[in-house]
């Protein structure tokens, strides 16, 4: 498979580099950004320094397209981190568009949270802080879209398995699990090794109509997020615990799914969810040896988006729900969130103002993201935003010594 | 940017035709402004030239294709410049049945994903332009009273000078006056006034030409008096009735762009 992988990026740099040296049509885009931000826990530190320089190399000839998309991140506390976002192949014919390499794949209707939009693993190391182009971690993958007047057939085939991308030891996002004595890891079943029977598969047929936007999807692929597979020594004699082993495992998942967009005079309603098939919970259960139980789980949203006094507003309703719960499951049985975003622009949309904020009903807890941003000229904007959490438990409330303010000082070419 | 999108050709389509010897109301006037044939469909490229009050300039630059299937209209603009929203593109298709609303798509590169929008909001500005989308040609003559002021010349053009007063008493305009060309039917100049009755802004048009026996304004700039704020409008390239397929107007060519 290495080879194979290999074979196809040589392919496709050196098809790129042939055709840009006798290109005349050869588009150059990108920008260089600077993030600086500081966490506001009276110490004054900084959360992060970062500078951001983002190429997208692209042409187009007939019927084939390329894309590379290389970024660099420079640190002032890290090491330089240079990568390819996307670099693909574009092929078109009639009806049918060939994608293969390197790709971004979104899906899904909903805006900030992640129900069928499953196909691009998340980057996770600054929580979910970056622009959501930085958040999606490219996936070497085959898609091919058929197409029908406004419908869309596609199909997308991923040899490789890629999990989520999480924070490491020293970072301010990482998450502690918490156990009742100090683990010992064992990652030995982590991977998941590279085969043709490990790879994944997603079918999304969509239509866009005057009606109705509709999207239907399934898949067979693996959990991005792994399980931790916890196996507990007990003493025989005191029945204490003595000892905890844990073992993080991705599992399969089946997935069916779909989401709608439609519009209700000065109202758009949106709608997303999925049902996962053998996702796999923690539980307390002691006749479970590996303290994990597998369970159907569903997962939806419901949203709508209306201007009021020039004010674009938008709210969404999130439930996760675990199916045939019991009470050694870890997790709540249903968990609700909501998204509230205002946005209005200003000196013929020269000034922006925009406020976000996730809010976690079961926990009391929200992340508040508000932004204002300049225009400076064409292409050249100045940003001041801060990232509040409150609530003490959950996924925001965890972090709630992290809120801070940032700026982000950005050039597009 | 949700709104960056339409009208813009209709309004450098948009003229009229009537015999100078017919005897027309203010209504039959403006009707044939807005129903002057314009081709089947129209590819160009849209340049706004945005000028504040201290001189600073930024520009907008669109490639647009427009295409009129009898009952819909189907429009899809693909955004070149500035830098950070290139290859946004944006999808309308507007209805001729009167009780029903345009529908309205918008492609955000740096999200991958193409958004329903709602339609409602015509009285907004486009892409931080002078002109609001009504201002670009979406407005119905029958949503306004319209009254013949008077005739008269105007760039040496025999000019019908209408008065048009909203229905809607809470629309963003108390009242309008256009000077339409009696041959041509091209609004050459139009002022615009505020809800309390102030002078707010004025339309000219600095030029226009017979393309494919169509009269097409090529040029055109709003002026905000008020704010002192001026957009310059221009279209370029232009080619009409050339069969542009209907796959043009599909989320596959709004994902794909210019490519």
């Amino acid at each position: 498979m290495k080879a194979l992988k290999l074979f196809l990026l040589t392919v496709i740099f050196s098809f790129v580099f042939v055709t840009a040296l006798t290109a005349q049509d050869l588009s150059l885009t990108g920008y260089a950004r600077n993030y600086t931000g500081l966490l506001l826990n009276g110490n004054n530190d900084f959360s992060i320094i970062q500078n951001t320089f983002n190429l997208n190399i692209e042409q187009s000839k007939d019927f084939v397209a390329y894309k590379v998309n290389p970024y660099m991140y420079q640190y002032a506390d890290r090491e330089l981190e240079i990568g390819l976002r996307e670099v693909y192949l574009d092929v078109y014919f009639n009806s049918v568009d060939i994608r293969i390499g390197k790709q971004q794949i979104i899906w899904g209707k909903a805006d900030g949270v992640f129900i069928t939009d499953i196909v691009s693993p998340k980057d996770l190391r600054e929580f979910l802080l970056p622009d959501f182009d930085e958040i999606r971690m490219g996936i070497n993958a085959v898609k091919l879209d058929y197409y029908i007047n406004n419908n869309t057939f596609e199909l997308v085939w991923i040899p490789t398995f890629t999990p989520t991308r999480y924070p490491g030891g020293n970072s301010i996002w990482q998450i502690q699990p918490e156990f009742p004595i100090e683990p010992v890891f064992d990652y030995s079943k982590q991977k998941v090794e590279q085969s043709f029977k490990n790879s994944e598969i997603f079918g999304k047929f969509s239509m866009l109509t005057s009606l109705i936007d509709l999207e239907i999807m399934g898949a067979y692929a693996w959990d991005d997020d792994p399980t931790m597979h916890v196996y507990k020594q007990i003493d025989p004699v005191t029945h204490t615990l003595t000892g905890l082993k844990v073992m993080p495992e991705h599992h399969r998942l089946t997935i069916g799914g779909g989401s709608f967009s439609t519009t209700l005079g000065p109202f758009v309603f949106r709608g997303e969810g999925a049902y996962y098939s053998g996702k796999g919970f923690n539980t307390t259960d002691p006749a479970i040896k590996d303290g994990v139980v597998e369970k159907d789980y569903l997962h939806y949203l419901l949203g709508t988006d209306f201007t009021v006094w020039d004010i674009h507003t938008s709210l969404q309703f999130i439930q996760e729900r675990i199916l045939d719960y019991n009470n050694f499951i870890y997790n709540d049985e249903v968990q609700n969130m909501g998204t509230f975003l205002a946005a209005a622009d200003y000196l013929n949309e020269t000034l922006h103002l925009k406020f976000f904020m996730y809010y976690d009903f079961e926990n009391n807890a929200s992340l508040i993201r508000p932004t204002i941003t300049y225009d400076v000229a064409d292409g050249f904007t100045a940003l001041l935003g801060a990232n509040i959490f409150t609530g003490n438990e959950g996924m925001f409330g965890r972090f709630n010594e992290n809120d801070m303010i940032y700026t982000k000082i950005k050039y597009s070419f | 940017m949700k709104k960056a999108v339409l009208l813009i050709a209709i309004l450098m389509l948009t003229g009229i035709t009537v015999h100078a010897q017919e005897k027309l109301t203010g209504l039959e006037i403006m009707k044939k402004v807005y129903n002057r044939p314009t081709g089947n469909d129209m590819e160009a490229n849209l340049t706004m030239i945005l000028i504040s009050s201290s001189g600073n300039e930024r520009v907008r630059e669109i490639k647009q294709y427009i295409k009129d299937s009898g009952d819909v209209e189907k429009k899809i603009m693909f955004f070149i410049k500035p830098a950070d929203v290139r290859n946004t593109s944006f999808m309308n298709w507007s209805y001729d049945d009167p009780k029903k609303d345009d529908d309205q798509w918008i492609y955000l590169p740096a999200l991958k994903k193409i958004k329903r929008i709602s339609s409602d909001s015509k009285g907004d500005y486009f892409m931080g332009s002078d002109f609001t989308y009504d201002d670009l040609g979406d407005r119905k003559p029958e949503e306004d009273t319209h009254k013949i002021l008077r005739e008269e010349k105007l760039n040496g053009e025999d000019c019908y000078v209408i008065e048009s007063i909203p229905k809607d008493e809470d629309y963003m305009y108390s009242k309008t006056v256009t000077w339409i060309i009696k041959d041509k039917w091209i609004g050459l100049k139009k002022e615009f006034y505020d809800e309390d009755g102030e002078y707010l802004k004025i339309l000219n048009i600095k030029d226009y030409k017979k393309i494919k026996d169509y009269w097409i304004i090529t040029q055109t700039e709003m002026d905000n008096v008020q704010k002192n704020h001026k957009t310059v409008m221009k279209l370029s390239n232009i080619k009409i009735d050339t069969g542009i397929p209907d796959s043009k107007f599909t989320e596959r060519m709004m994902k794909r762009g210019l490519k």
